[in-house]
Parts: C-alpha cells; structure tokens; sequence
C-alpha cells in the first residue's frame, strides 16, 4: 500500500529526470513541454474543482490571469521575488474567487458560465484599469524565474514546472483522501442526504474553489515569469479554458493523474502532430479528437488504458488507474 | 440629452430583437433537453457563411440564401442530436463538453474553408437608412428586429396549439410522463435540435446582412444567446425576448452614458445581477432541485 | 547533476557556414547556394488575417529574389504562432533547430517581444513589420529589425489632417493595445497644434457603432472623424455613420481601410474615406522592384496585393539581400546579416529604408489614400500623391 501511495510520485519524477537528461538542450521540445505542463496544471485545478467541488467552470481563465497580473505586479512594481510572486499570485487568485462564492448556488451550467462571465469582467478591469496594469499594452520584462543550478534556462524552468505540477497533484490527492474529500465524494452523490447528515457543504465547495483558483493563479503566475510578457487579451484568453478542458477530458477528469497526461498527450499531439498536417486550422483536429472521446470513451484515456492493461493481464490485480 | 437616449433606446431594442432571435433556438433546446448547445453561435454562424458563400459566389441577394441555410444548419442539428443522444452516462457535463467539441470542429472549420477574413452584405438597401423621426436604424436592422418578432409569436403559438409543440412541452416538463402519454421523447428532441437550427439559420442570414462576420464570431454569439437564456428563465419564449430587448437597451445606455469600451461589461455584470438575485431568470418558473 | 548542452544548434550553424565558405572557394566564383530563411507568424487565431497577409508577402520576396538572383536561392520554412507568445517562442526555437539563417514575420508587440528575445538569445535576426510599438526598440537588442513603427502612422494622420485644416477632431479607437497608442499620441499631438480632439474608445467586441457615432454628432460636432480599429469596426462604424449622417467634412481610418478588398466589398461604404495605404489602386509601379512586386505577387495569389503583401515584401526582400551580401562577403556565422543590414540604405515600396541602431526604420512615414470612384488615390504627402484630395467628402 505504501509503494503504491509512493510509486505515482516515483514514476512522474523518474519521467522528469529522463525528459531533462533526453531533451534538456534542445529548447524547442523544452518549451513546448512546459506549456503542455502549464495547460496540465490548469487541467488539473479544474478536474478538482469539477471532481471534489463537483462545479463544471467554464471560466478557470480568470483564476489564471489574476494570478499572473498579481505575481507580475508584485514583482515588477514592489521588487518582491518571484517565487514570492508566485505565492501572491495564488492567494490573489483565490481572493478574487472569494468575490464568485455567492456563484456557488448556482446550478451545473449556471456556475459554469457565471465563472466565465467573471473572466469577462476581470480582462475588461485590467484593459481599462491603465493606471495599474498598464491596459492592452502590458507589461513587459516581467522577472524571469530563478535559475536551478546546473541547468539552462528551460530547463531549469521546465523542471520547475513539473514540481509546481507534481506538487499540485500531491494536494489534490491529500485532499481526496482527507476527511473534507469523503464528505465531498459523498455529497457528490447527493447532496440533501449530506446535508442532513450535518456536513457544511456550502463551506467545503468554497473551499474546493479556493483551493482551485489558487492552483490555477499559481500557474497564471509561473507561466507570466516564464514567457516575461503579459496583456490581457492572452492573460484572460480562451485558450486557458479550452485547452485545458480538452485535456482533462482527454485524460480521464475523474483520475488523479489523468488531466496532466491528457495535456501531455493533447499538447504534444497538436503541436507535433495536427500542426503539421493542417497549418491552419489544426484545432480542428482537436476538436474532432474531444468529440471521438466523448462519444467513445468518456472517462477518457486513463482509464481506457487502465482497461486495456487489465484486459491484457488476466491473472494481476485491477491496477487499472486511480480513479475518484 | 433626450435624442441621445432615444436613439440608444431604440438602437437597444432593435439589437435586443437580433440577439433574441440568437438566442431562441439555443433556449429551445436547453428547455426541452437540459442540454446547452455550445455549438449554437456556430450554427448561426454556419447560416451567414452560407449567405455570404450566396452573396459573392452565385450572385444572390442575401435573404434569398435562407433557402441554402435551412438545410445547411437543420442537417447539422440533426447531427448534433445524434451524437448528443449516444450519450449514456453524466448527460449534463457530458453533453456540454461534445457540443464544445463541435463549436471547436466548426469554428476552425469556417477558418479553413472561408479564411479569417471579414465579410457582410454588400447590398445597398440593406445598410441605407430607415429614418423614422428622430430615430436611425439600417433597412436591415429593422427588418430583421420584425423577423424576430415574427418567428418568436410563431414559434410561441406553435408550442401552444399544435399537437408537436404540445409534444415538445410536455417533454421538456417531464420526460418519462410524456412518454406514458405515447409521445416518442426521442423525436421529439430531434425536432427540437432541428428547430434551435431552423431559427439559427434565420439568425444567421440576419446576421450577414446587419453584421460583420469571421470564423471567430461563433463563441461570442453563444455565449451571448446563454446569457439570454439565463436572464430570461427556463421555459418562457416571451422571455427571451424580454431578456434579449433590456440586454441591448442596457447595452447601448452604458455606451452613451458611459462608454463603449464597457458595453461587453454590461451583459456580464447583468448575467451576474439576475443570477444573484433571481436564480430562475426573470420569467422562468421554480424548479425543484435534485 | 543533469547537465546538458546541445551542441547541435550552433555547431550545424557554424558547419552550414563553413561548409557553403569551403564550397565557394573550391568552385567557380558563380556559387549557388541556398539559405534557410525561417517566418514564424500568426496564421491562425486572433491575427490569423494579418498574419497570412504578411506571410504572402514574405513568399512574394523569396519568389523575386529567387528568380533575380541567379546565384542564391532563399528556402523558406513558416511556423505558425497562433497568435500568442508562448507559440511564438516555441517556433523560434524549432526554426532555430532546424538551422534557419534569420527570422521574419511576427505580428502584434505582445507576441513580437517575446519571439524577439527568443531570437536575440539565439543570435539570430529577427526581421519584422508587424510591431509598431516603441517598446520593442528600447529593450537593447541587437538582432532586432524593423521597417515601420507608430510614428510613421501618426506622421501621415497628422499631415492629412493638418493638409484639411481641421478645426475639431473625434477620434474613436478600438481599446486593442495598438489602436490606442495611436489613437491618444493623435490627439495629444492634435490638441498641441491646436486643435480640439475629443477621444472615445470602444470594447472590440461591439458591432453596433450607433449609439457612439451618435454621441459624436450631437456632442462633438468635429470637422473630421478619425477611426482607429480594425475591418469590422470601420465598416461598423461607416454603416452608423451612413444612417446618422454626421456633418463631417472626412472620414479618416488608419490601417485595413484604403484597401482594394475594402473597396470592391463594400462600394457603398467606401466613397471618398481615407485610410493608409502605400500604393494606389490599380496599382502603378514606376520601379522594376514594384512592377516584379506586383506580378509575382498576381501569380501566386490571384489577386491584388494589400498593405500586408507590401510590407511582407520589402521585410523580405530587404532580409534576403543582406542575407547573401553577407554571404558573398564570409560574414555569415559573424553576426554579418545584421551589419548588412545596418548598412542598408536603399528605395522600397514604403520609401526610403535604412536601419537605426536600435533596429528601427527612422524615415518611415506612411501614406494616406482616399477611395474614389471604386480605386484608391494617394493624397499625402505630395510627393508620392497620384491624385488631389476630394475634401470635403463622405460616403453619403
């Protein structure tokens, strides 16, 4: 039980190590590994919002923005350090999600699109909000991330990037297996029966947003220190709401592991594979491939896989993938 | 002062009535089914390419393209519904993330097939002016607001008196009960499907000849129309209207009072306001939860 | 410790370098060779428009150059940015992997900034006329080129508006980072002459121009409405005009506007609007240069070339040049294309070009052109005019 607590954890650091030692130099895969990682933490950050607050948001963009607008800020105005930066930025994440609790009322789709309406508002505060965010002009030379000694500059943030994941994925599973995650799985199945039992479950969802908006503005932050630019229109963009949820989706939402591999597989697939057969308009793809998926096989690639080894191991125990 | 606030008024209003017209298919599917179509800006969006593809390719006038749009968007629906209905388990997410599979395939399709360009009507009588006292508006603005209105008072006597749109009411009331009563849900919610893209192709045409268009536009108008549909509450045509009129009046009086750089702040913090304080939209009745 | 360098990069470099140098003096001094030029643009997302303009234009170049010179030949690899910068990095980097010579392309300062880091870090140069913003030539990079910025824009504006005699001007710009930089650097300027410039910006969202139009005919009541915004937002706002019919004297636009396509899909809209443009339509070509421009670009594209092919074309034929003048001097692995560049100072379609120390082009000005009579005519400035300004003038 032990190593298996510990082997998810040994396997993603082993899969680092040898990305870096394989890859490490060449910039091109470095970077594009590193968004795949941004888009799988913010996968990530949605699948618990989604799995334990059991809210389908449609805005996780404004989570990411605020986060990035506030580390940048932070750094760039008060000369605080990045990972400070970064800390900031997920509690300023957070904090603009306090703003969206009364949200929690709402129902399925109600949420969903209330969530987005907010990211609306918060990409029009900063464009008009001049004085402070510098408007559609941005800011610019952003402090970049420390460097880890003995790498090169992508590499070194690439390995961050993978920590800041692991990490996150680490509190998620703590989450899930605490007393708050059992109650949340329970009220996931039904609420009133929840309730009666005596479990709050109006502070638990707000929690799980909380916690949520934070990984989502950590990463908003991460990313702004990574590339060292930042606007509205890219900090707010819908490309932080798609992509992710593709992934997740992709990956099997209901799993630990499943949104960061997802956004592995889906990145790495665009970016390699559909960009090549079809320059202009290689989402098309993506969005075919989400479609196949639902349709197919809508716990998504985890599982499926999980599946597959099952059915090719007919004497070994169902190690079929973590799943809620 | 007052001419400012006439015009904006009546500039709301008729912007209201093509956003209503956006939005009625979308609230048709989501009343019946529980599901929100994504995909339905992109629907729409489907009808003008197909206006504009008449318009610049064969030489037709752009209304006249509503005869090419029906089936263009009403086969597409019907797709949709297909493949919405294989759907087992998590019907409520589920449905959600396949339309939005869709409005990615289209969307980019669109980019594909006509390029990021822009386009819009270039007929003469569509943009020259309907001057009613102090009052401006294009023909086609007009026009299309009385389209609107025609379809709405249409489809809101279909769903009263004829034995299909009974049907479909008594679906979106309770599924398993009208099927005791011997009426096939699954047809039903076909027809349902195929009348959301009926009305988007309408919506579409309309939108080609008082708008400008690019591949981009769809997310924007589906959002717009569920924003609608939110405000108006589940269940009630009339409501959409309603909605779709005090959205576009609240539009154009913040870009006259205020500024146009917050019309899009507009929708999204009157999306909030509703929610916050009447959950069930304006018009809509209480549901049971659970 | 993981340690790790790729050595690939700059050694392949180094080695195309020095191999195409041991070539040239093993064969007859009339040595082909052929370079890798890499563009790395937006062809899709938010830019794809102006970005496939640009990219057109770029091909344009590589086409002429190829067939001018019988010696060098120019092979161009294109990765798409997808509109945001953290594609843009990626495609540096890629294109730089594959060994490209120098980059071009670029849309938008946002996305420009970082693939110029990108690119400065790898020492490679990197060629643009997608990025107007003053930002990206104070940062200190010495790969970095370009032919146009904001100032050559406000230039015409300001000399076309002066040209009228305007007494009172409404600017109404679109809240995009770049249309407002332009949109208050005109009025700031305007009202420091004089004149008086009210400003008023719009969500890029909005389709129905109206209500604002209508603010300014009741309120402002100027001589001349300037537009600062993007296809949909002029033909928005001539449509509002149209039907609230303001008593303006002009309507003024800046880019995407004084475009044949503008002019052949909208001709209701168009009659006697000025926006920037480099060449009249049907286009005259006094040059060699201009005419081989506009043929190749004819027979590549079917179709009339605009602003972006223009630009898209000087940025590369001006790369491709330096590029085999470094060449043919051996300077190519040493930082030689951008001397060659600096060096530039040659006639183009946009004028006069020469490169700055910080990679700028200090005489760019650009020009204005009116629609008329379904073809546009350049009014400003006068040495470049074919045609008087129809002043005043509407579309209705």
């Amino acid at each position: 039980m032990a190593l298996r607590n510990h082997s998810g954890v040994i396997a993603s650091l082993a899969a680092l190590a040898a990305l870096l030692l394989a890859w490490g130099g060449n910039p091109y895969i470095m970077s594009i590994t590193i968004a795949a990682l941004m888009t799988g933490g913010v996968a990530l950050a949605w699948a618990l919002l989604g799995n334990l607050g059991g809210m389908v948001s449609f805005g996780h963009a404004a989570f990411v923005g605020a986060g990035a607008y506030v580390s940048a800020l932070c750094t760039l105005r008060l000369g605080v350090p990045v990972p400070v930066g970064i800390v900031l930025g997920a509690l300023g994440a957070a904090l603009s999600a306090i703003v969206m609790l009364p949200a929690l009322r709402l129902r399925g789709p109600y949420f969903a699109l209330a969530i987005l309406a907010y990211a609306h508002i918060f990409r029009i505060a900063a464009t008009e909000w001049t004085s402070v965010t510098r408007g559609a002009a941005g800011l610019s030379a952003i402090p970049a991330l420390p460097v880890l000694p003995g790498l090169d500059a992508k590499a070194s943030a690439c390995l961050l990037a993978g920590l800041l994941v692991l990490g996150f994925a680490l509190a998620y599973r703590a989450i899930r297996a605490s007393h708050a995650g059992l109650a949340l799985r329970a009220m996931h199945d039904s609420e009133d029966a929840t309730r009666v039992l005596g479990v709050n479950s109006t502070l638990l969802k707000g929690l799980m947003l909380l916690v949520s908006s934070a990984m989502a503005g950590a990463i908003g932050a991460f990313n702004a220190h990574y590339i060292g630019f930042l606007e509205p229109d890219y900090a707010f963009g819908a490309m932080w709401v798609t992509l992710p949820i593709v992934a997740a989706i992709f990956g099997g939402y209901r799993t630990l592991a499943g949104p960061v591999i997802g956004a592995l597989v889906v990145s790495l697939a665009d970016q390699l594979l559909f960009k090549e057969w079809l320059p202009i308009g290689h989402q098309f793809l993506l969005g075919v491939l989400l479609v196949a998926m639902i349709l197919a096989h809508p716990s998504g690639l985890l599982p499926l896989a999980g599946n597959v080894l099952r059915r090719l191991r007919p004497g070994g125990n169902g190690k079929g993938g973590g799943h809620a | 002062m007052t001419e400012l606030l006439l015009q904006a008024l009546y500039s709301g209003l008729l912007q209201g009535g093509a956003y209503a017209l956006i939005a009625l298919g979308l609230a048709l599917v989501f009343g019946t089914m529980k599901i929100i179509n994504l995909a339905h800006g992109e629907l729409v969006l489907m009808a003008a390419y197909v206006a504009y593809a008449a318009e610049s390719a064969l030489g037709w006038h752009p209304l006249a393209a509503i005869v090419l749009a029906l089936p263009a968007t009403g086969l597409t629906a019907a797709g949709m519904h297909w493949t919405v209905s294989r759907i087992r388990a998590d019907r409520e997410i589920n449905s959600l993330l396949l339309t939005f599979g869709f409005a990615v395939v289209l969307t980019n399709g669109f980019l594909m097939l006509w390029s990021a360009d822009v386009h819009s009507t270039s007929s003469a009588w569509l943009q020259d002016a309907l001057v009613l006292g102090p009052l401006y508006s294009m023909h086609s603005e007009a026009l299309s607001f009385a389209i609107s209105l025609a379809l709405l008072a249409g489809l809101w006597w279909w769903l009263a008196r004829s034995w299909h749109g009974r049907a479909l009411r008594a679906v979106a009331a309770n599924r398993d009960c009208a099927m005791l009563m011997g009426i096939a849900p699954g047809r039903t919610e076909l027809l349902s499907f195929v009348l959301a893209g009926a009305l988007a192709a309408f919506a579409g045409v309309a939108l080609y000849c008082h708008g400008v268009i690019q591949p981009a536009l769809g997310g924007a108008l589906t959002v717009k129309a569920f924003i609608i549909t939110v405000l108006a509450g589940l269940g009630s045509i009339p409501g959409v209207l309603a909605a779709a009129i005090l959205l576009g009046i609240c539009e154009a009086l913040t870009v006259t009072l205020a500024s146009s750089a917050l019309q899009e702040l507009t929708g999204m913090v009157l999306f909030l306001v509703v929610l916050f304080v009447l959950p069930n939209g304006l018009f809509g009745t209480a549901r049971r939860r659970g | 410790m993981i340690q790790r360098r790729d050595f690939h990069r700059p050694v392949r470099r180094a080695a195309l370098a020095a191999a195409l140098a041991a070539s040239c003096l093993s064969l007859a001094p009339a040595f082909a060779a052929e370079f890798l030029v890499g563009a790395e643009l937006p062809l899709t997302g938010a830019l794809a428009r102006v970005g496939n303009g640009m990219h057109e234009g770029v091909h344009v170049a590589a086409e002429v150059f190829n067939k001018a010179n019988g010696r060098h030949k120019i092979r161009l690899v294109s990765i798409d940015d997808e509109s945001t910068p953290a594609k843009a990095i990626a495609a540096v980097e890629k294109l730089a992997s594959q060994g490209v010579l120098a980059i071009t392309g670029g849309y938008g300062s946002n996305n420009i900034a970082p693939a110029a880091e990108a690119a400065n870090r790898l020492n490679l140069v990197y060629m643009t006329s997608g990025g107007v913003d003053d930002s990206l030539v104070s940062a200190g990079r010495k790969n970095f080129f370009r032919i146009n910025n904001t100032a050559g824009y406000e230039r015409a504006v300001l000399g076309l508006i002066g040209d009228m005699g305007a007494k009172s001007v409404s600017i109404v710009y679109s809240t995009k980072d770049a249309t407002t930089d332009l949109a208050l650097s005109v009025q700031k300027a305007l009202a420091a002459s004089g004149v008086r410039a009210e400003a008023h910006s719009f969500d890029p969202a909005i389709t129905d121009f109206k209500p604002v139009i209508n603010k300014i005919r009741l309120q402002d009541r100027p001589d001349v409405i300037l537009m600062a915004g993007y296809e949909n937002d002029y033909v928005g706002i001539l449509r509002a005009a149209r039907v609230l019919k303001p008593p303006v004297k002009a309507m003024v636009g800046v880019w995407s506007l004084a475009t044949p396509k503008m002019a052949a899909e909208f001709p209701d809209l168009m009659p006697h609007v000025y926006g920037t443009a480099l060449l009249p339509f049907p286009a005259t070509f006094e040059t060699a240069d201009g005419k081989a421009f506009s043929d190749a670009y004819r027979q590549l594209y079917r179709k009339e070339a605009d602003y972006l092919g223009q630009f898209g074309y000087v940025q590369g034929m001006l790369l491709f040049e330096a590029i085999a003048r470094a060449f043919d001097k051996g300077t190519l692995a040493k930082g030689g294309i951008a001397d060659e560049l600096r060096k530039t100072d040659r006639d183009t379609l946009i004028g006069r070009v020469q490169f700055a120390a910080n990679g700028d082009n200090p005489h760019f000005v650009h020009r204005m052109g009116q629609h008329q009579d379904k073809k546009i005519v350049i009014v400003w400035p006068k040495q470049y005019a074919t045609g008087p300004k129809v002043y005043p003038g509407v579309p209705w």
